[in-house]
């Protein structure tokens, strides 16, 4: 045997680790009481050895105490073999070496033989040796002189301190920084000098959060629906109606194991259908495309195909007018605060109302820059039916045309800039592509209809005088446009034919120089001066997914962060908008949207896929479709039908769909388990969301309390039934969530400024922003100055240039197109979507003919105060605020907001109990009466967490305020199979308690059209 | 002694809430004995926002006000119940838990309505100032420190010197200030005054023309108390004036075009006169 100095090297190291390891866990053992309990768990055998048996070491645990013997025993419970000395060194010694143990895995140079769950109770054992003093000696967080332990954690709303005592969380807050942490950016504009403070604000929601985290709608306890037996009758009809009785973890566990395999190895791929909400609690390690993105790649699901539903106009339309695919058709924001604050002299707000939504997890951080609006002498317009919460805020004009009736005023502010030369002409020469084609329809040449003022005012109710005085002021003044609360959202693009809307508001920026100084979109809502160069991944980036391909994780998770890779086989999709449709018909089909490029979402999706059976089971994770999907009772009527043989629901509380399973999972809140985050940092939906704020914040997400009741981390819930299904060590490499955390944080830039422990304890870091000369060019400059693009990003992918890679726009041309290449070549002749900008009549709105039953235009926007379903209801903080739920009768009703006048036509009164309904069905809202919402229109919020039926479901009114029981499932136009609930006719009364009962509860023609063909 | 303050801007106030629900972050499911027994989590609060919707399309404003315990100096519950209110050097006025069970008569002591009934723990309960974590260290009540906007923020001065700062910064009290309230407002007028509003036009030939920068005055009695301009929308806006004054009226005029008047009456609410062209 010939021995190098390494393998010397190696033996030793390698032999004197095994040597010492029962002593190790012993001391720890004594050192730790939770330890010892964790080592307690097993009375088991595990031999160590390498592949040829020429070492061996046996560690026997009993009764929390560890003995070894040296040599190789056939009786092991476990085994656990290296390859050779040197593996087996580097992955006991330096076991931190990810790659490594990643590589070893992969060639099967590391084998772990044995039980599922004891494998990975034996390898999570390994790992708890080098976090013990962490996780059990509690180093994390800061001791308070009063006694409390203040951590912290992450929402969707902003980071945040958690204080707690004797196990229970006492107080949850903002962040005031401390004198050791980055000192903010300063912005000089207008011979002013502009700094936000130095602490984190939170949205509103986040400060619900501990009422939620206690509230008595917590699922504390697996459930099981009481007349469903897996082995007999399921009474599938009755989900939604009967009741549920406790049962154990292991029954829990056993039912769904065995149901998964059942279905699969009885209806072949794809037969396990699983969807989540779009938003999910918060941390990079829990996130949805994480770990359960992981588990349900092993498993073959059949996930669903999401359609852009906060893009929608933009994503099916205005791409195809300038690109922007990767941002689902939205504009790019670097360093337009500082662009706005100092060039701009106008902000238009359209169908944007940031204060409400806080463009996307921002908290208040735009708030704190737009109370700068006054001292810059910046003039506000807002154009919402609604009179905003922004609008209030900014003051400035308010404009409210009819719903569905956006796209016209848009075309008359263009035909007022063509008739009167008020747009930048070289621009349009030279960095656009096919104005003449849009300027003929603008000013009728090409139908004999000039758009004039005086045309848009018969279909927007808006004055012909206010649409020319806005669009002089417009054409005059360098002007930031709003389109959404982000850089392109917005409630008028969720509407039939919103593409054109958003189509619109691309070309109308086009026409004004976009990119030039002060002219771009935003709010100064998004792209503040922060450091882009640091890295922290976004929570929507694939966290631990493996899943290089179908999430954001290709980009720099998976190389950042060894870990081994996790595809789908796969490859059937329900598309989300035709989920109840896919189910009850057993097939549907639909155009995707896809970010690579404009070009994708020309295809369409069909389901099942050939060879495929349809969908049989259903895990669904949180309950919030009925809230947040169109047309909903569509939702309630699939769950109650035989298509699905096994529902099971994995959520925190006991809500909306939840409801509606066969067995219930309960899942704790991120409070209660590891993550770690970046404060609105959602990088792999949107790229650098972190620009929102006022500060990077990176936090560690600490696990502040221990899980109420029985609930179990999301992460630990997917392992367990892992181990059931073979797959244990295949889903998440023998790691805890809280290994998995750690190894973000070494995926990270965080290590370079900030050690775990310092991290563990402080909690968060703020990065220093960089100084005035580094900062990121402005959005679109570089396209204005007809240059390469040099903003911090890597999309367009280089396929998407026909030109020369990085000069021009992702388009044919590369231009600015006002008459779209793309939309030319798919449908010219598309007459709904044409290849220039139209407006065109809603298909259920002001003119419609539906519109002699259900006269009231109802827009749902976003919710002001809760997180779409989350936070809301379940009998928590957010109930007490009379703008989110209004309390009558013991009952806290949803909110509909009418006009006057239409109040008095109808007999209502404020605090009324009323009734909308339409032929979809009925929802039962608390009314305020106010001057906020024109005549003819109405006003709720969207996604109520709830539903609560008066009858039978789905046949019956909600008493709960689920909204979008009443919008359309049809979508935008018939090639834009994006949602447009904005698009929705209803009439109001007041509720008459005597109909609760009976089946007819809701309008006489309820149902008719919860079945909408695309 | 220093007293703490709080000092409530209407103009920076968003109506997020967020010190309503940090107050109940703070107090429900927490005793902060003895300083006080827990909040309850419904039907009871400590701080109540109230909102005030003015004008109707297309010039309207929204505005908030958050009504509260204002620790008055002479406070008038200390009067009414002296066993049951504890005054301290800092200014913070506290119901003493113990001695504020059982007497549900205390709700009144509060003149203002600032004292609430919390049935599940049997005593009268108001704002404590957070006080349990300014003696813990704390430089602001919970409602203060989650404001996103500072609209609400603490003033520790002594009486004479708020006195002083109150008067160079127009702030009011919601209550009479001989009781010493120590929680004053500012941009107030956006809550408990009115506006005359409305739209300057004229005729550009046959095309109805917004009246930009035309400039508009308010009358009474004959003598002008007010005068604005016109934005490029033709919107004007007098701010601050006395609900129930009366009759009043507008002139308003731009040069070249010609003038127009009207006459309206101050009520209660905000007046829009619609739109006037002038000839």
């Amino acid at each position: 045997m010939n021995l190098n100095l390494n393998e010397i090297f190696d033996k030793v190291m390698f032999g004197g680790t095994m040597f010492a390891l029962d002593k190790t866990l012993n001391l720890l053992a004594a050192t730790f009481p939770e330890f010892k309990k964790e080592l307690s768990k097993r009375d088991i055998r595990v031999q160590l050895k390498l592949r040829d048996n020429s070492f061996g070491r046996l560690l026997i645990f009993k009764k929390g105490n560890v003995k070894s013997k040296g040599g190789v025993f056939p009786d092991a419970d476990i085994t656990m073999q290296f390859e050779n000395w040197d593996i087996a060194r580097r992955l006991t010694f330096i076991i931190r070496d990810q790659m490594a143990f990643v590589n070893a895995a992969k060639t099967g140079s590391l084998v772990l033989e044995g039980k599922d769950e004891d494998s990975d109770w034996f390898s999570s054992l390994l790992l708890k040796v080098f976090a013990a003093p962490v996780i059990y000696g509690k180093v994390y967080g800061t001791k308070m002189p009063n006694g409390e332990m203040r951590y912290v954690n992450g929402s969707n709303g902003g980071a945040v301190f958690v204080y707690v005592k004797n196990g229970r969380i006492v107080r949850i807050t903002p962040i005031d920084f401390d004198d050791k942490d980055a000192a903010p950016w300063t912005i000089e504009a207008k011979g002013k000098r502009f700094t936000p403070p130095k602490r984190t604000t939170v949205s509103p929601h986040t400060m619900a959060c501990k009422s939620l985290v206690y509230s008595p709608d917590r699922i504390l306890y697996p459930m099981k629906r009481v007349d469903f037996d897996p082995n007999g009758e399921r009474n599938y009809e009755n989900r939604g109606v009967s009741g549920y009785e406790r049962i154990s973890w292991e029954e829990a566990y056993d039912i769904v194991s065995k149901e998964i395999i059942r279905v699969r190895q009885t209806y072949g791929p794809g037969a396990v259908f699983h969807t989540s909400g779009s938003h999910h609690t918060w941390g990079n390690v829990g996130y949805y495309t994480s770990i359960t993105r992981r588990f349900f790649n092993c498993i073959g699901a059949t996930l669903d195909a999401r359609n852009p539903d906060s893009w929608e106009g933009f994503a099916w339309g205005a791409v195809h007018h300038y690109g922007g695919s990767a941002r689902n058709g939205g504009a790019e924001y670097y360093n337009t605060v500082e662009d706005c604050m100092q060039n701009s002299e106008m902000i238009v707000f359209w169908s944007a109302d940031p204060e409400s939504t806080s463009g996307v997890y921002g908290a208040a951080e735009g708030t704190v820059r737009r109370a700068w609006l006054k001292e810059l002498g910046i003039d506000v317009v807002h154009i919402d039916p609604f009179f905003n919460c922004t609008a209030h805020f900014t003051g400035g004009r308010w404009i409210a045309p009819r719903p569905g009736s956006d796209t016209a005023l848009a075309v008359a502010i263009a035909y007022v800039w063509i008739k009167e030369g008020l747009y930048d002409r070289e621009y349009v020469a030279t960095r656009t592509h096919g104005f003449d084609a849009w300027a003929k329809y603008v000013t009728g040449e090409d139908d004999g209809i000039p758009k004039t003022p005086e045309w848009q005012e018969k279909e927007t109710g808006v004055p012909a005088r206010v649409v020319t005085a806005l669009a002089r002021e417009w054409g005059s003044k360098r002007t930031y446009l709003a389109a959404g609360a982000l850089h392109s959202f917005g409630g008028a693009g969720r509407q039939a034919y919103g593409t054109e809307w958003a189509g619109a508001m691309v070309c109308l920026i086009a026409m004004q120089g976009w990119g030039k100084p002060g002219v771009n979109f935003g709010c100064l809502q998004h792209g503040t001066p922060l450091d882009t160069h640091f890295y922290f991944p976004g929570y929507a980036e694939g966290g631990m997914s493996g899943d290089y391909i179908a999430t954001g994780a290709g980009v720099n998770v998976y190389n950042r962060m060894p870990q081994s890779p996790s595809v789908n086989s796969n490859q059937q999709a329900i598309p989300r908008i035709r989920i109840p449709e896919a189910i009850m018909d057993r097939k549907t089909e639909a155009h995707i949207a896809g970010v690579y490029s404009q070009n994708s979402q020309f295809l369409t999706m069909k389901y099942p896929l050939p060879g495929h059976n349809p969908c049989k089971m259903y895990y669904k994770f949180g309950g919030s479709h009925i809230g947040t999907q169109p047309n909903s009772n569509r939702f309630v009527n699939m769950y109650r039908c035989d298509s699905l043989e096994f529902v099971v629901n994995q959520s925190i509380w006991m809500e909306g769909e939840t409801r509606f399973s066969d067995v219930i999972l309960p899942a704790c809140t991120n409070f209660e388990r590891w993550d770690i985050a970046e404060t609105a940092n959602c990088g792999g939906y949107i790229e650098k969301a972190y620009l929102q704020n006022n500060h990077r914040v990176i936090h560690i997400q600490h696990k502040c309390i221990e899980p109420l009741g029985e609930s179990k981390p999301d992460f630990e819930i997917y392992s367990e039934l892992a181990n059931r299904l073979g797959l244990g060590q295949v889903l998440n490499e023998g790691n805890t969530d809280y290994d998995w955390v750690q190894r973000v944080y070494q995926a990270s830039d965080m290590p370079k400024v900030m050690g775990w422990i310092e991290f563990l304890q402080k909690g968060y870091y703020v990065v220093p922003p960089l100084p005035g000369d580094r900062r990121d060019p402005v959005a679109y400059r570089w396209f204005h100055d007809a240059k390469k693009k040099d903003t911090p990003e890597l999309t367009p992918l280089p396929s998407e240039y026909y030109g020369r890679y990085g000069e021009g726009l992702q388009t044919q041309t590369g231009l600015f197109e006002f008459e779209s290449e793309t939309l030319k070549r798919f449908a010219p002749d598309d007459d709904e979507r044409p290849p220039i900008v139209k407006y065109i009549p809603s298909w259920e709105g002001y003119s419609s003919e539906a519109r002699k039953h259900f006269p009231l235009q109802l827009i749902s926007t976003h919710p002001r105060y809760s997180f779409h379903t989350m936070q809301d209801g379940k009998k928590g903080f957010m109930n007490e605020i009379a703008e989110h739920r209004l309390r009558i009768d013991g009952f806290d009703y949803w909110i509909c907001r009418m006009n006057p006048k239409d109040a008095a036509s109808r007999g209502l009164k404020a605090l009324d109990i009323v009734e909308l309904f339409n032929d979809r069905g009925s929802v039962l809202c608390g009314l305020e009466i106010t001057e906020r919402i024109s005549e003819g229109v109405i006003h709720a919020h969207e996604s109520c967490a709830d539903y609560r039926p008066v009858g039978e479901p789905g046949k019956s009114a909600d008493r709960n305020g689920c909204i979008n029981i009443l919008t359309p499932s049809k979508p935008l136009s018939k090639h834009a199979h994006g949602i447009a609930p904005n698009s929705c006719l209803v009439e109001v009364r007041k509720w008459d308690e005597s109909r609760a009962g009976s089946k007819q509860a809701a309008a006489g023609k309820t149902g008719e059209r919860q079945r909408e063909a695309l | 002694m220093k007293k703490w303050h709080i000092v409530f801007d209407v103009d920076k106030c968003i109506g997020c809430y967020t010190c309503l629900l940090s107050c109940k972050d703070e107090h429900v499911g927490n005793n902060w004995l003895p300083y006080t027994d827990c909040q309850r989590k419904n039907d009871q609060k400590w701080i109540v926002m109230e909102k005030r919707d003015r004008g109707s399309y297309p010039r309207m404003d929204v505005a908030y006000r958050p009504k509260m315990c204002n620790h008055c100096a002479a406070a008038p519950c200390a009067a009414n119940a002296p066993e049951s209110v504890v005054k301290r050097e800092d200014g913070v006025v506290l119901l003493n838990p113990a001695r504020a069970k059982d007497k549900p008569e205390l709700v009144n002591a509060c003149p203002y309505g600032n004292i609430s009934w919390n049935e599940e723990v049997g005593a009268a309960q108001k704002c404590t100032f957070c006080a349990h974590l300014l003696d813990d260290g704390w430089e602001e009540p919970r409602c203060v420190q989650s404001c996103p906007l500072k609209a609400l923020r603490v003033v520790r001065l002594e009486d004479a010197e708020f006195k002083k700062l109150a008067k160079s910064k127009g702030l009011r009290a919601i209550i009479p200030e001989a009781a010493g309230p120590r929680v004053y407002y500012k941009n107030l007028q956006r809550f408990d005054k009115c506006f005359v509003a409305g739209e300057v036009a004229y005729y550009d030939h046959e095309t109805e023309t917004c009246a930009k920068n035309a400039e508009v005055r308010l009358f009474k009695d004959g003598n002008a108390v007010s005068k604005v301009r016109t934005n490029a929308f033709g919107d004007f806006r007098f701010e601050a004036v006395e609900p129930s004054s009366g009759k009043y009226t507008i002139e308003a005029e731009l040069p070249g075009r010609g003038k127009a008047s009207v006459s309206l009456q101050i009520d209660d609410s905000s007046v829009d006169i619609g739109t006037l062209y002038v000839k």
